[in-house]
């Protein structure tokens, strides 16, 4: 029963893991090419969200120069008490990084470029999610029971003194990102739940709910130059991408995504293509575009049963890919380049499920 | 007191060395047993019987008492948490725990929880090594764990008390009566058992928060005696417990679990001159609830309930050759929170054989054909000799192909469960060698065991779903050694065990995780008039947490020491004041990974016989 309990667990953490969270629209960085703000700075950080046991969670850095270095919070911080294992979603301010850990139900926060331990932020969590910072505050959407939206809540922390206070949103509640002082929220998992939510952290209210239309659960959202990107995906519907005029919050345009692909997940937009994948494969298509390609981008091989396409980002310099593996031994990254091409494998902690960039 | 405490764990220790444990005792009486297969058909492989004596030292955990006592590894989530088996390198599911004769692993998720069975309410309890599904189902694949009841038919009032109290809260209170006359015995078996469990970590900060646990065991067994030949008998187990299920980080939400299981079993036996009649039938009931935050009252839960009937007839075809028949059907019907409804019907034949073609030598062989329509039937079976080449030297060699059939979990759950899994098969062969000389008694039996179709959950889209896939080989050596000697009032007396196993994943040839290469148990004891003192050795050897075996998340070796000291009072002495000191060298130690475990703790017991 625990074990099937862990294993739904662990599949609602498959369905949804992150698609990509650059993080350049939040940082104050280096400018790209001045000097690096500490160890950690220019590259990506890689999430093994581990298993039960909490030494096998880990967090890899993946230098711009493409060198990996593995657990990096342990060398970093050889004294800290362990962070949590099933670590969730990662996220950032101008200065430090958090990390949701699902199983310890905490957020630990660092610095995102020396990666140095600062503090463990635990009460007011209740599975929680994904993170998101505005207004002097880290947001943290929570799923309390798996099976209903209507217990879905933020928990806000207070980024001054890491108080928390809990605030309902009584709707399904997963991805949230920042745009302009207002966060996103992706109201659906697992094809419940079709709308995106607008929070004004101001006021601490959601100010808007866009209607996605029926079966439509958006799976994976990103914001560039005004819009709001959304793909969905749900039980027996076709996966759409929405574009959201934040101007207006209007649903500008609506593509779907052929059925031949399948359902799709993992939405990153990247120089004007949006990218996402099915299965083992990735798509691109023009942000202008109307018709989805059926031809993937690439097709990469995975000998896992288990978590293909675990991890997925986009970045100005290639393709990022991570494999789940079987969630019990040590796994892999891919590098492609953007036309497909396999540049680096490498070899990362256990169920690697997102990578983060860090300029 | 502390002082005093250690200087007589000195001076025992030293003495331990020396002498050996108490002899289980002898009932010496008529025992109507139920599960009586697990004698006439087990004489090719390889048994241990656990006596009252000893399960009484071990309360109030059946995993504790398998732990220090047999070859069996347990995987403990926690002090007191879910415990399953490794039994012969096996999975959790491939041990099946027998109830007098029937099969109560769950039906939900195939395994037992040994941390849900309370060994003070059964009068024995025994372990029969290797396959066994011919006679004991599903499951029956790296062994059997065999809980007992007896009753005599010995005139007579009898009744037992005991408590116990120890360390973190821990507590156990049982009775135990029983009235008979010539025609007519009832037994009753009451424990209830509790702890707070809330010990500090050894060499690390803090303590196990959220590990409460308590639980209620009713058994009652009422034979009857209708003529002659006919008796009747009927068992009754109720279990009924609830656990909070430690964390390992302060922060976690607190979860908790509920049990609920019944069992009954009515047996009619009929015992003629060249012909025996035995007629079972048993309804059972399993359910679970699970609360994923304490402070919640929302929950999952799910429940079966089964109805057995079986009948055996059992032929004398000449002295040396008995033949029996087995018919027997099993109803499931299942439901809960992720389950819509299910019924599952299997209906089996058995025909056993057994010749004593000497008293050198006899053979065994048993066959089981399934008839279902939820999976695929197979034909299952055992065949064994046993061969006394000389007076102390007896070998024994096995072979069957057992199963593990899918659970109401793997078949039905919503939006997950697959119809079509077959069952896990395994083919296994065995050989065993024992030696009988003097006070010594030593068994050494080597087998191998590949296992194919192992039900997996794996990732379909966005679902995940059973499905058959490993195979896994398995190859190892268990043995035991038993040793008694009596000298004038002193009794010495030794028992240990051993067992190498290699589990390795077939495509892979990485050891399987959770499954020691070496584990062994030794077990001292001696006795003086009122006085009887044991010293108890647990060694686990490392495990593999990871499947690529990568040695940095390994679960390290540990051994654990026990010693008791038990002192018999009363004109007959019939009553036990007793005292036992659990890891007595306070050793840290997991057994899974980041589940610390209790450092040294105490207990002290009482038990009075009237």
């Amino acid at each position: 029963m625990k074990r099937i309990v862990s294993l739904l667990i662990l599949a609602l953490v498959v369905s949804f893991s992150f698609s990509s969270c650059s993080s350049d629209d939040d940082a104050i960085t280096d400018d790209d090419g001045g000097e690096p703000l500490g160890e950690y700075d220019n590259g990506s950080f890689i999430l093994n969200e581990g298993n039960g046991n909490p030494a096998t969670a880990s967090i890899a850095f993946l230098g711009d120069d493409g060198i990996l270095v593995n657990d990096i919070f342990r060398s970093v911080n050889p004294d800290a008490d362990e962070i949590g294992s099933f670590l969730q979603n990662m996220f950032f301010d101008d200065t430090r990084a958090f990390i949701i850990s699902g199983s310890a139900n905490s957020v630990t926060v660092v610095d995102r470029y020396t990666f140095e331990y600062i503090a463990t932020v635990t009460g007011d969590f209740e599975a929680p999610r994904y993170g998101a910072v505005a207004n002097g505050f880290a947001y943290v959407t929570n799923t309390g029971d798996f099976s209903t939206g209507d217990d879905d809540f933020f928990t806000a922390i207070n980024l001054q003194d890491y108080s928390t206070t809990r605030i309902d949103l009584n709707n399904w509640s997963e991805k949230v990102l920042e745009e302009n002082g207002k966060l996103y929220i992706a109201n659906g998992y697992y094809g419940d739940g079709n709308s995106i939510s607008i929070f004004n952290p101001q006021s601490n209210t959601v100010e808007a709910t866009i209607d996605l239309g029926p079966n439509n659960s958006p799976n994976s959202l990103k914001v560039e130059d005004g819009v709001l990107y959304v793909l969905t995906s749900g039980f027996d519907v076709q996966s759409k991408v929405f574009e959201i005029d934040l101007g207006s919050n209007e649903i500008a345009d609506t593509v779907s995504v052929p059925s031949e692909i399948g359902r799709a997940s993992n939405l990153v937009v990247e120089d004007d293509l949006v990218y996402f994948t099915s299965g083992a494969s990735v798509y691109s298509v023009g942000v202008d575009e109307n018709n989805i390609s059926t031809e993937p981008v690439l097709t990469y091989e995975s000998n896992s049963e288990y978590g293909v396409m675990y991890g997925f980002n986009v970045e100005e310099d290639g393709i990022y890919i991570s494999d789940g593996g079987d969630f019990s031994s040590n796994s892999k990254a891919f590098k492609y380049s953007l036309d497909g091409t396999l540049l680096e494998t490498y070899t990362v902690g256990v169920g690697p499920n997102g990578f983060y960039e860090n300029d | 007191m502390k002082h005093s405490i250690f200087l007589f764990l000195a001076t025992f220790m030293f003495a331990s060395t020396l002498y050996g444990q108490d002899k289980p005792i002898d009932l010496g009486e008529v025992l109507i047993v139920a599960d009586t297969k697990l004698e006439d058909f087990s004489n090719t492989q390889e048994t241990t019987i656990l006596t009252d004596s000893i399960i009484r030292k071990s309360k109030p955990s059946l995993t504790n008492l398998l732990n220090t006592n047999t070859t069996i590894y347990f995987k403990e989530n926690g002090a007191g948490m879910v415990s399953s088996p490794s039994f012969r390198g096996t999975t959790a599911q491939q041990t099946a725990v027998v109830w007098n004769g029937i099969n109560i692993n769950s039906q939900l998720n195939g395994q037992t929880d040994f941390n849900t069975i309370n060994p003070t309410v059964f009068d024995e309890l025994t372990v029969r090594s290797g396959g066994g599904s011919v006679l004991y189902g599903s499951g029956a694949i790296g062994g059997t764990i065999h809980l007992t009841n007896t009753l005599s038919y010995k005139k007579g009032f009898r009744n037992s008390v005991s408590l116990d109290y120890g360390s973190f809260d821990t507590y156990g209170v049982t009775y135990t009566g029983e009235v008979a006359t010539n025609t007519f015995s009832t037994k009753i078996a009451v424990n209830r058992s509790g702890s707070e469990n809330d010990f500090e970590y050894v060499e690390k900060e803090g303590k196990n928060l959220n590990g409460s646990f308590y639980n209620t065991s009713v058994n009652t067994t009422i034979g009857y005696k209708i003529d002659e030949d006919n008796t009747l008998t009927l068992y009754n187990y109720v279990y009924d417990g609830e656990r909070h299920f430690s964390l390992i980080f302060p922060s976690e939400l607190p979860t908790k679990y509920k049990d609920f299981n019944t069992r009954n079993l009515l047996e009619w036996k009929g015992n003629f001159t060249d012909f025996t009649s035995k007629l079972k039938l048993a309804y059972l009931t399993e359910e679970y609830k699970y609360f994923p935050n304490i402070e919640k009252p929302d929950f999952s839960t799910a429940n079966v309930e089964s109805f057995v009937a079986k009948y055996d007839a059992g032929f004398t075809i000449s002295e040396d050759i008995r033949v029996n028949g087995v018919l027997d059907f099993t109803q499931n019907k299942g439901e809960g929170t992720n389950i819509q409804q299910e019924t599952r019907n299997i209906t089996a034949f058995n025909l056993l054989l057994k010749h004593n073609v000497s008293n050198r030598f006899l053979y065994e062989i048993t066959t089981r054909k399934e008839i279902t329509n939820t999976y695929e039937s197979q034909f299952l079976y055992s065949a064994g000799a046993s061969f006394r080449a000389t007076d102390f030297y007896t070998i024994k060699v096995n072979t069957s192909k057992n199963f593990r059939i899918p659970t109401f979990n793997d078949l039905y759950w919503q939006g997950s469960g697959n119809p079509d899994l077959k069952p896990e098969t395994s083919y296994q062969a065995e050989l065993g060698n024992h030696f009988n000389f003097q006070n010594f008694e030593v068994g050494v039996t080597t087998y191998y065991n590949a296992i194919q179709d192992m039900i997996r959950w794996l990732p379909n889209g966005s679902a995940w779903m059973p499905v058959n896939t490993d195979r896994v080989k398995i190859y190892g050596l268990e043995s035991q050694l038993g040793w008694s000697h009596t000298i004038g009032k002193h009794h010495f007396s030794a028992n240990a065990t051993y067992a190498y196993t290699v589990s390795k994943n077939d495509k892979t040839d990485k050891q399987l995780i959770y499954v020691p290469y070496h584990k062994g148990t030794a077990t001292l004891g001696y006795a003086l008039d009122r006085f009887s003192a044991y010293y108890q050795f647990l060694y686990v050897g490392e495990v593999f947490t990871n499947s690529d075996n990568d040695p940095k998340f390994n679960v390290d070796a540990y051994n654990l020491s026990t010693v008791g000291l038990d002192y018999s009072f009363g004109k007959n002495k019939n009553h036990t004041l007793g005292f036992t000191v659990r890891n007595l060298l306070n050793t840290a130690y997991e057994s899974v990974a980041s589940r610390a475990m209790p450092g040294r703790n105490y207990n002290l017991h009482i038990n009075l016989n009237f």
